[in-house]
């Protein structure tokens, strides 16, 4: 009977596919999306690129830290991605290098905060091995203790990578500080003791995959030089028979802010003194517009051609650089002004700065020109960085698994030129407010050494 | 500079690729390679002796101002690319950083027409890109723009280097920045960064490469405005200059490029003669500072560079060992797969700088004389000794035995189509070909997968042994207890390790002969220097 099933899932695979309507190319996004929706859930957006024998496959799980509910296991999502190369029965450990390596894909992947997202560019030659390679392991990772307790070691050596320079270390005290419930209190990495306790998560690690790895939970992106009937005919062949159905854990919900929040690192080596100032902020996966409004309000307050930039920046040199680490989420997450400053003597300078620039836009007061000319530089900016089916894919699958929509990146882009002076204003004073505030402050101590341990 | 590798996504695309993919298990079955131990290949024949120092064979010169025209009529976009012959080896001494600054300055700091601020507001809407980026010994200044603003965009770029500013407070500004970025980024916040470094100024000592492109802090203290104005008359000339074009761009767009640029002064200052580098072997540099783990890097001044007959099958072979952050190489799978010792492990035949965004080099990075290197991401300290052996182990079996026919195989299908993946932008195409034209490589990636369908096991190990020799490697580290490592790498004594998860006998044993397998290093040249003097002067 186990043989007879996945031939029946299949049947139904052609039979019933949901397609929608092909979302066209237009200014702002010049390629035409091809959606299809198998019985089982899972989402197939192929895309046709003009990459001469070039194909992007770019897989996206609605999974990341946003995930990890249990205490202790923070991290989980990343590593899993890890996992996620470890073999199946039918192709175990190794012979995926083996297979996709003889066409000489760059295979790889990455998690966020919201998704986990895996891609393979390379020869459309390959394609119909990709397919069942991934289907297969998608459907069907299995790897052994050893194999995952080794792999543990492989993530910590990422967390020791990363842990030279501040950026980690203050997104572990800015989120800390940010959310007291919500597990976007802790970073993608995780907590450190967390990822030093990995080798011992084995089971845990196979309910992630039950929990999480479900076609329901996923949307496959093809982007490039293909046959479509031929690859969707492959899709259904090797997708259909997948048949779990994402779990329901819920997320806890972050409770409202009631005041300023404050957090400092002392940092042990020679660094810059770094600003961060944030605000507690809609997610894209509920509120695009705002999301939107959040892209453009980053160049507004601190882009190159802001006044904080000329002032900070250009004219009286007080900082290196100004900017803002925002990126979609899902869920409500930071709106975020960073500072790299010269010298700790003009912190509260470059702080009332940039908090002034706030101030005056929660006001009203609102440079339209600039506003356009920050529209102009986000469509033609995006035109220019969708240089290969890679980089379409990447960013198609990124929209798509934070905001649930597999057209997420047409809507996102679609909306920002709609966004109005009056919003831009109407959202800073509703949201950038006093009170919810989160300021970080990272000094470093230097003596004569160069540090201290 | 993005500032959360996890959050951003393009962070994550420039920095935090996290790749894992799998080791090929041991197959009892596997019929015996047909490259394998020495045993059962023919005698070999001895080794050619290495040469005591690489001369510095000059490279090739394009005529001034020679043009690369790479039209795509269905692209929007247009690419600039101007590449010039000069980078930190025409650094006057005293002045480290000066060409790099230079650079910045004219960049970023404004036209005649339009001052630093203003031209970040020309540029803006249009969401241009205008890049500077420095060398050894070579500058490139790059440009994207949709077509739209084509005639405004043009003219920007070229008052760029044709009518600079030259303003003394964006110096100041620029030259602050350059200073933070060794104090601050290069000797404190990015220790693979300041490991590799560390190794380029131990291959070079005492020559033109030695000092970091961006400059030493004393260097760049010194330099004055006028240092920078002579400078870029010497040094951005049409002698020393290739124009390179793409995408949406005709004939009459290529003959003005030309027109402008040639206010340029027609010749530059005479070439830098470099030195001949000395092929110094098992030096060491220990560089302390306050670090969780401990990074590696070794390497050797090269005897070849591309056109050199064995450039290609030594190219082979050096993927074949690590090819940059791909989990197919050697070293990945056994020092990161099996073994968990670290993020990844990687090999390279020529220098290599990662191309933002990519897993693939820079172009535009050529070399008079190259080094070929080994990097080991970081490990715990505890293994910083046996890492540095597992290495040196498997360079020396991949010279010792050869690749065996079914992993060359492998290797092959690999390059012939990961190497299409390096030319997929028109910057990186323009890139290429401009490269070809200095080192005498036309058609590069093409000639180097013609050249692999007719490579053999064979043909690569002999040029492998010609030109790869694990005992002339040199090494820098990167920790937090420096003495305690040189003791240790003094002492020779093995340096043994241990799993928290049950591991093969086989791999248990290729341990031993690891953790007691000697290092090619001497101990009397093994030298420990703080973090907080590195790239002082």
């Amino acid at each position: 009977m186990r043989r007879l099933l996945p031939l029946l899932l299949l049947l139904l695979g052609i039979a019933l596919p949901a397609a929608a309507a092909p979302t066209p190319a237009s200014d702002a996004f010049p390629y035409t999306l091809h959606t299809d929706t198998l019985p089982n859930g899972l989402t197939v957006v192929r895309v046709p690129y003009p990459s001469r024998g070039i194909i992007a496959y770019v897989t996206v799980v609605r999974v990341g830290s946003r995930n990890e509910v249990e205490p202790g296991r923070t991290g989980f999502a990343h590593f899993f991605e890890h996992m996620m190369f470890k073999g199946t029965k039918t192709h175990p450990e190794g012979e995926r290098e083996r297979i996709l390596g003889n066409f000489g894909y760059d295979d790889n992947a990455f998690t966020t905060d919201d998704i986990t997202l895996y891609y393979s560019y390379g020869p459309t030659a390959g394609l119909p091995q990709l397919i069942e390679i991934e289907a297969d392991r998608f459907r069907n990772l299995e790897y052994s203790q050893p194999s995952f307790q080794t792999e543990a070691l492989a993530v910590l050596g990422e967390y020791h990578k990363n842990a030279a320079a501040p950026f980690l270390k203050m997104e572990e005290e800015l989120n800390a500080a940010a959310f007291t419930r919500h597990t976007y209190q802790h970073t993608t990495m995780g907590f450190y003791k967390d990822i030093q306790a990995m080798p011992q998560a084995y089971d845990y690690s196979r309910t992630f995959f039950e929990r999480w790895y479900t076609p329901d939970n996923t949307l496959l992106f093809i982007i490039g030089d293909f046959d479509d009937a031929k690859v969707m005919e492959l899709v259904r062949q090797h997708y259909g028979p997948w048949d779990r159905k994402a779990a329901h854990v819920s997320v806890p919900a972050e409770p409202p802010q009631k005041g300023p929040r404050t957090a400092h690192i002392d940092w042990p080596q020679p660094t810059q003194p770094r600003q961060v100032i944030a605000w507690r902020t809609p997610g894209a996966g509920t509120s695009p517009a705002d999301a939107a409004i959040q892209t453009l309000l980053v160049d507004y307050l601190a882009g190159p051609t802001s006044p904080a930039y000329k002032t900070l920046v250009l004219d009286k040199q007080l900082v290196e650089s100004i900017g803002s680490d925002y990126s979609e989420h899902r869920d409500p997450h930071l709106f975020t002004l960073t500072a790299t400053l010269k010298d700790e003597r003009h912190r509260d300078t470059v702080r009332k700065t940039l908090l002034q620039e706030v101030s005056r836009l929660a006001a009203g007061r609102v440079d339209a020109a600039r506003l356009k000319a920050i529209q102009d530089h986000a469509r033609y900016g995006a035109l220019m960085a969708l240089e290969t089916p890679r980089d379409v894919g990447i960013q198609l699958g990124w929209y798509a698994g934070v905001t649930g929509s597999p057209d997420g990146f047409q809507r996102h882009l679609q909306s920002l030129p709609k966004v109005t002076p009056a919003q831009l204003s109407d959202f800073t004073k509703r949201y950038l407010t006093a009170n919810k505030l989160i300021l970080l402050s990272l000094t470093p101590k230097t003596d004569a050494q160069g540090g201290t341990k | 500079m993005k500032t959360r590798a996890l959050m951003s996504l393009t962070a994550l695309l420039g920095l935090a690729g996290c790749a894992t993919t799998p080791k090929p298990p041991p197959d009892e079955n596997a019929p015996p390679p047909a490259v394998p131990a020495q045993a059962a290949a023919p005698e070999p024949a001895p080794r050619p002796a290495r040469p005591e120092a690489v001369p510095a064979t000059p490279l090739r010169q394009p005529k001034p101002m020679e043009q690369v025209v790479l039209a795509r009529p269905d692209s929007p976009i247009v690419s600039f690319r101007l590449v010039f012959h000069t980078g930190s080896v025409d650094d006057p001494k005293g002045k480290e950083g000066l060409t790099a600054l230079t650079a910045q300055l004219m960049a970023e700091g404004g036209t005649q027409k339009l001052t630093a601020s203003q031209l970040l507001e020309a540029l803006y809407p249009m969401a241009a890109e205008l890049d500077v980026f420095v060398d050894k010994e070579f500058t490139t200044l790059s440009g994207r723009v949709h077509k739209d603003f084509l005639t405004r965009f043009q003219d920007i770029f070229t008052d760029v280097l044709l009518a600079p500013r030259l303003d003394a407070a964006e110096l100041e500004r620029l030259r602050a920045n350059a200073i933070s970025d060794v104090e601050n980024g290069l000797r404190s916040a990015n220790d693979e960064a300041l490991g590799k470094v560390a190794l380029d100024a131990l291959l070079y000592q005492g020559h033109p490469y030695a000092h970091f492109t961006g400059g030493t802090v004393q260097g760049l203290k010194a330099i004055t405005l006028d240092d920078v104005k002579a400078h870029a008359q010497r040094v951005f000339t049409q002698d020393r200059l290739v124009i390179g074009l793409a995408g949406a761009v005709d004939d009459a767009l290529a003959q003005a490029l030309s027109a402008r640029l040639s206010a340029l002064p027609a010749k530059g200052a005479p070439r830098v003669e470099l030195p001949a580098v000395p092929t110094t072997a098992g030096r060491t540099v220990i560089i302390q500072k306050p670090t969780l783990s401990t990074a590696v890097s070794m390497g050797f001044v090269s005897t070849i560079r591309r056109g050199d007959p064995d450039f290609f099958p030594v190219a082979f072979a050096m993927s074949n060992l690590g090819e940059h952050r791909q989990s197919i190489g050697v070293l990945f799978t056994e020092l990161r797969e099996k073994r968990g010792l670290n993020y990844g492990d990687y090999a390279y035949a020529e220098h290599f700088i990662e191309s933002p965004g990519t897993t693939y080099n820079r172009t535009n990075i050529a070399r008079t004389q190259q080094d070929m290197s080994l990097w080991i991401r970081p490990v715990v300290p505890i293994n910083g000794v046996f890492a540095t052996r597992g290495a040196v182990f498997f360079l020396d079996q991949m010279v010792k035995e050869g690749i065996p026919q079914e992993r060359f195989e492998l290797m092959r299908g690999f390059l012939q189509g990961y190497t299409r993946l390096w030319e997929q932008t028109d910057q990186r195409r323009l890139g290429y070909a401009i490269d070809g034209l200095f080192y005498g490589t036309p058609d590069f990636l093409e000639q180097y997968r013609q050249a692999m369908s007719k490579m053999t096991p064979q043909s690569v190990q002999e040029a492998l042994r010609r030109r790869v020799q694990p005992e002339a490697l040199n090494f820098a580290f990167v920790t937090e207890d420096a003495e305690g490592l040189a003791q240790m790498l003094r002492s020779g004594a093995p340096s043994p390790i241990t799993y928290a998860s049950p591991k093969p006998e086989e791999l248990l044993t290729q341990d031993q002969r690891i953790s007691s397998s000697k290092l090619p290093l001497r101990p009397e040249a093994i030298q420990v220097i703080p973090a907080q003097q590195f790239m002082e002067k």
